[in-house]
């Protein structure tokens, strides 16, 4: 296949990626979208295999071929509750492979130096003959790309085995703040481009190593710091950073396709990130440098009262005796599992006449659209699952608000208390409701470690106990 | 082994209702205990011992029965000195009691060692307990059983009718005081189609007034302290009872039916429609005074009586107004028992727990153990404190065409200068960097704006799926790989294979996930 075939299939594959992404603005649309996303993909590899110089045919359709064997078991096994860690861990792979990628480009680069010096260029062949060609200027260039691809892709590396951690539960999700932690990332960051500068200036291999080595810490280390709440934005920030990594690895190999689809990859990741930080009122530098600041001006407020116990009998009476039921699901539904359990009581209480409905916050979850997935799963039809904005109004005429496994979004301190932490979050003003049932484990705080004073309202009762146990428990007794 | 709740019939003159339902005997029997009535007690009510015996309720010969035999009896008006005279030692009474007016029977309840006495009057008015508010599902049957006896007083239709045998003007109805009773017969005259108009001395209710359909007779006196006390209203000062005097005044001579509901807690009712207003009313209009058993609102009300005055005015004054719709009231009432059991045996096990914390079970207890409990520690009813709201300034159009326009002017403006400095930052780049790495520039550049623009319009619901496709899209990486894993440089080689073999994982897991994601949405 001629070089100008191959641009021009990557010019399709990458008019595929964009009307992928772009097929996505609703539901129906998207399960079309997936197919241009795939063909794209093929069209893109097995353009590249037959360009010219490319070799070693047998070691890529093995690896391929194994490859693709082990995501599509992991695709297959996963749970939908486990989405956000998958995702997680998927990045962390594209950052690898980026660094990788960016030490053999190095490796060609000196093996292409070598054969000009030797006046060999004719040997060589696909990258490194590129390379061969470029003035100096250019190689300097390529340096700083081949620098920033491996940064960036060390960073999202360990970052995402961080989040993965994380999500999955394997590590505590409480942010880790070490005294002078901003000073200890600039340090790093100092170091690295230190090293970057050593490395333009003719430095060996070692300086990208270190390079590595000290990014691969930073992403440690930044997403250690940043608390659970705040884990929706970090996995699109780390979905973001990949196609970065992509884009700048395009830039060493100077591969057009590399640049669009990690541009694509990057601007998407870095719009979501920027929809997260608003869903939950706070700037993007607060979230990524870590934890909830602890800066508040004056103390909050002491929520006074009790917190009242409710049983599951009481909370099928006020189900029987409501007309309009809305539910409220957190991240608690994903974690009980209990997606299933609400589907059916949905449609049982659609079948009395009753008007049931769902409130998805912005960052319910930890991922973006994370719930929309989970009731998606569980056969919940998308109509009657509605945005915070579509349906905040409704509240006060509601009969029966049940919250399951959710907190920081139904806390009326974001508007009440200007001292508390999560002031000026955009919340679902569930306590208008008759009626608020929150279905919980225990009295604990949410992720965000804020007093809930939703709990300790009159016309909110706890219903504790695990959220698909709860739910069962429902639908035995409702008639 | 649950207690044993029994309900005796009532035996204060003309009353009607029953403390036990067949309705409420099920649900009580899922707290764990055993019920039993005295024979008869539902007759008046409509409820025969049949019912209730298909119910699972053990029905006794007589009251004495009942009282003997029971460990929690319960009533519906305060009980007899001959009825207090049988409450067992260790006994429950749950009734309405009226403590402050019965000083006697307290005293004497007292003295018959019960476990406790809880008065269904004295239910504190907080949110929580408005399930087990009797007082005002009373007041609400009161409210509408008042403007039927109005009706059924008055010679004419409430609502207003053009017919072939001519015009029909509407009804004019005064409520005066808006609680539940006054609200609830609001709601029922205007579904009668009369006109309503409403009084009360609480300007805070004007809202509830006229959410109800009434418009609210608007006094303009300057009352600081019309506030209320544990949600009724308190006695007004005489200046501002002098100016109300006048306004009732001035509407007698038009309105056709007037309802008074105004009560002060623990005080004889205030006289607010004097003999003069009656005297200038018109002929076959009507008084139904609600608060007659406390002396009226009315000055020429008669305690349980319908009476006519000279100038053919009715005035209804009796007392039983829920009592007439016994069937109703006792299921209303009954249900009202049934969430106090509930609150009282949070185990479900037939065990009452007279929880003296709980500040709604506090509030009722009159008689605990052998002591007078009456009257309670006050309950503030807000429990959290209220932030102040600052109020928003309504702005006008003019100001919002102003602000807006102001904003769009920024907004130009910082755009401008983004692009300005993005051209200028562009430009020193182009400066230093050479063609082929400009000509790489110009696609991410526009690659960034395409994604961005494209981006904006995933719908929200799919943002998972959309993370999912780009982390299977960003596996793209894979063709830097496959460029590199020919190199002759076996690091090269195996670091590249490797790379295919993760960018491989990615591409084939992400794009299945998604795709299952996406085949889960589905329309109803």
């Amino acid at each position: 296949m001629s070089i100008g075939l191959t641009t021009a299939a990557y010019v399709v594959a990458a008019i595929l990626f964009i009307l992928a992404l772009g097929g996505l603005s609703n539901q129906e649309k998207a399960k079309r979208a997936i197919w241009y996303g795939i063909i794209g993909m093929t069209l893109a590899v097995v353009a590249t295999v037959a360009s010219p110089g490319v070799t070693n045919l047998p070691v890529i359709i093995g690896m391929i071929i194994i490859g693709g064997g082990l995501g599509w078991l992991v695709a297959k096994k996963v749970q939908m509750t486990q989405m956000p860690e998958l995702v997680a861990g998927f990045h962390s792979l594209v950052g690898l492979a980026a660094v990788f990628i960016g030490i053999n480009a190095h490796l060609e680069m000196e093996r292409a130096l070598a054969a000009v010096a030797d006046g060999t260029t004719s040997d060589l062949a696909g990258f490194a003959a590129t390379i061969a060609k470029k003035s100096s200027v250019e190689l300097g260039i390529l340096k700083v790309e081949l620098f920033l691809g491996i940064l960036i892709g060390a960073i999202t590396f360990t970052g995402s085995i961080i989040a993965y951690g994380k999500l999955a539960g394997k590590i505590s999700s409480n942010a880790l703040t070490l005294p002078g932690r901003h000073a200890i990332n600039l340090a790093a960051f100092a170091a690295c481009f230190i090293l970057g500068f050593l490395y333009l200036q003719g430095a060996g291999l070692w300086t990208m190593i270190v390079v590595a080595i000290i990014a691969g810490l930073i992403g440690c280390h930044l997403i250690l710091a940043i608390g659970g709440a705040d884990m929706p934005v970090v996995v699109s920030m780390l979905n973001s950073y990949s196609g970065w990594a992509a884009a700048a690895i395009g830039f060493t190999l100077g591969n057009d396709l590399l640049i669009v689809t990690g541009a694509l990859v990057g601007a998407s990741g870095a719009i979501l990130s920027y929809i997260m930080c608003k869903g939950m009122n706070r700037s993007f530098a607060s979230v990524i440098l870590g934890g909830w600041g602890g800066a508040t001006a004056g103390a909050q407020q002491e929520v006074e009262g009790e917190m009242v116990p409710t049983n599951v009998d009481n909370t099928v009476q006020l189900l029987e005796d409501a007309d309009s039921v809305i539910f409220v699901p957190g991240y608690g539904l994903a974690v009980a599992q209990a997606q299933g359990a609400v589907s059916e009581l949905t449609k049982r209480l659609r079948d009395k006449g009753k008007e049931v409905r769902f409130a998805i916050h912005p960052v319910a979850g930890r991922l973006p659209g994370h719930m929309n997935v989970l009731l998606a799963e569980a056969k919940v039809p998308y109509d009657f699952v509605l945005e915070m904005e579509e349906i905040n109004d409704d509240f006060p005429s509601t009969d029966f608000v049940m919250i399951l496994g959710a907190n920081d979004i139904v806390n009326p301190s974001a508007q009440d208390d200007p001292n508390s932490p999560i002031a000026g979050m955009p919340v679902l003003e569930v306590w208008k409701a008759k009626n608020v049932v929150i279905s919980k484990r225990g009295q604990g705080r949410g992720y965000s470690g804020v007093e809930n004073p939703l709990f300790f309202k009159d016309n909110s009762r706890m219903l504790y106990g695990d959220a698909k146990d709860s739910l069962d428990a429902i639908l035995k007794q409702l008639s | 082994m649950g207690l044993k709740v029994g309900v005796p019939k009532e035996t204060a003159a003309g009353e009607r209702r029953v403390a036990l339902t067949p309705e409420t005997a099920g649900r009580i029997q899922k707290l764990g205990y055993d019920l039993q009535i005295e024979s008869g007690a539902g007759d008046a009510a409509n409820f025969s011992d049949d019912v209730y015996r298909d119910a699972g309720v053990t029905v006794l010969p007589d009251a004495a029965a009942v009282w003997s035999g029971s460990d929690i009896v319960m009533k519906v008006q305060q009980p007899s000195m001959a009825e207090a005279g049988m409450v067992k030692e260790g006994s429950l009474l749950i009734s309405f009691i009226w403590p402050a007016q019965n000083e006697d029977l307290v005293a004497k309840l007292k003295d018959q060692k019960p476990h406790a006495v809880l008065a269904m009057d004295q239910v504190p008015r907080i949110s929580r307990a408005q399930k087990l508010d009797a007082l005002s599902s009373m007041a609400n049957i009161a409210g509408y059983r008042a403007v039927v006896e109005a009706a059924n007083n008055f010679g004419r239709f409430f609502t207003g009718q053009v017919t072939a045998a001519g015009k029909v003007p509407p009804a004019k109805v005064l409520v005066i005081g808006a609680g539940v009773a006054g609200l609830a017969a609001i709601g029922a005259a205007r579904s009668m189609g009369a006109i309503v108009r409403s009084f009360d001395i609480r300007p805070e209710v004007a809202e509830q007034i006229e959410s109800m359909g009434a418009e609210f007779l608007f006094l303009d006196f300057d009352n600081a302290d019309s506030g209320t006390e544990g949600g009724y209203a308190k006695p007004s000062s005489p200046e501002f009872r002098e100016k109300q005097l006048e306004l009732f005044q001035a509407q007698a001579p038009d309105v056709d039916i007037v309802i008074t509901t105004a009560l002060i807690p623990g005080r004889p009712a205030p006289e607010l429609w004097t003999a003069e207003m009656v005297a200038a009313m018109k002929p076959g209009s009507v008084v139904v005074d609600l608060a007659a058993e406390q002396g009226g609102n009315c000055a020429l009300t008669v305690k349980g009586e319908r009476i006519v005055t000279e100038n053919d005015v009715v005035i209804v004054g009796y007392t039983d107004m829920a009592s007439r719709m016994a069937a109703q009231s006792s299921q209303l009432y009954g249900t009202n028992l049934r969430h106090l059991l509930d609150d009282l045996t949070p185990e479900k096990d037939g065990q009452p727990d007279v929880n003296m914390e709980d500040v709604v079970i506090r509030g009722c207890t009159v008689v605990k153990d052998g002591e007078i409990t009456f009257p309670p520690p006050p309950v503030s009813t807000s429990v959290v404190p209220k932030a102040p709201t600052p109020k928003k300034v309504e702005e006008t159009p003019e100001q919002i065409a102003a602000r807006e326009a102001a904003e769009l002017k920024k907004a130009g403006s910082r755009t401008t200068m983004l692009l300005v400095v993005g051209a200028a930052l562009l430009l020193a780049l182009g400066t230093v960097a050479p063609a082929s790495f400009m000509q790489h520039f110009i696609v991410f550049v526009l690659s960034c704006f395409v994604g961005f623009y494209v981006i904006w319009n995933v719908a929200h619901s799919l943002h998972t799926p959309l993370m999912a496709i780009t982390n299977a899209v960003s596996s793209i990486i894979i063709v830097g790989a496959l460029l590199q894993i020919s190199s002759p440089n076996t690091t090269v080689m195996v670091l590249a294979a490797l790379s295919v073999l993760m960018a491989s994982i990615n591409i084939f897991g992400g794009f299945l996930v998604t795709r299952r994601m996406l085949a889960m949405f589905q329309k109803s």
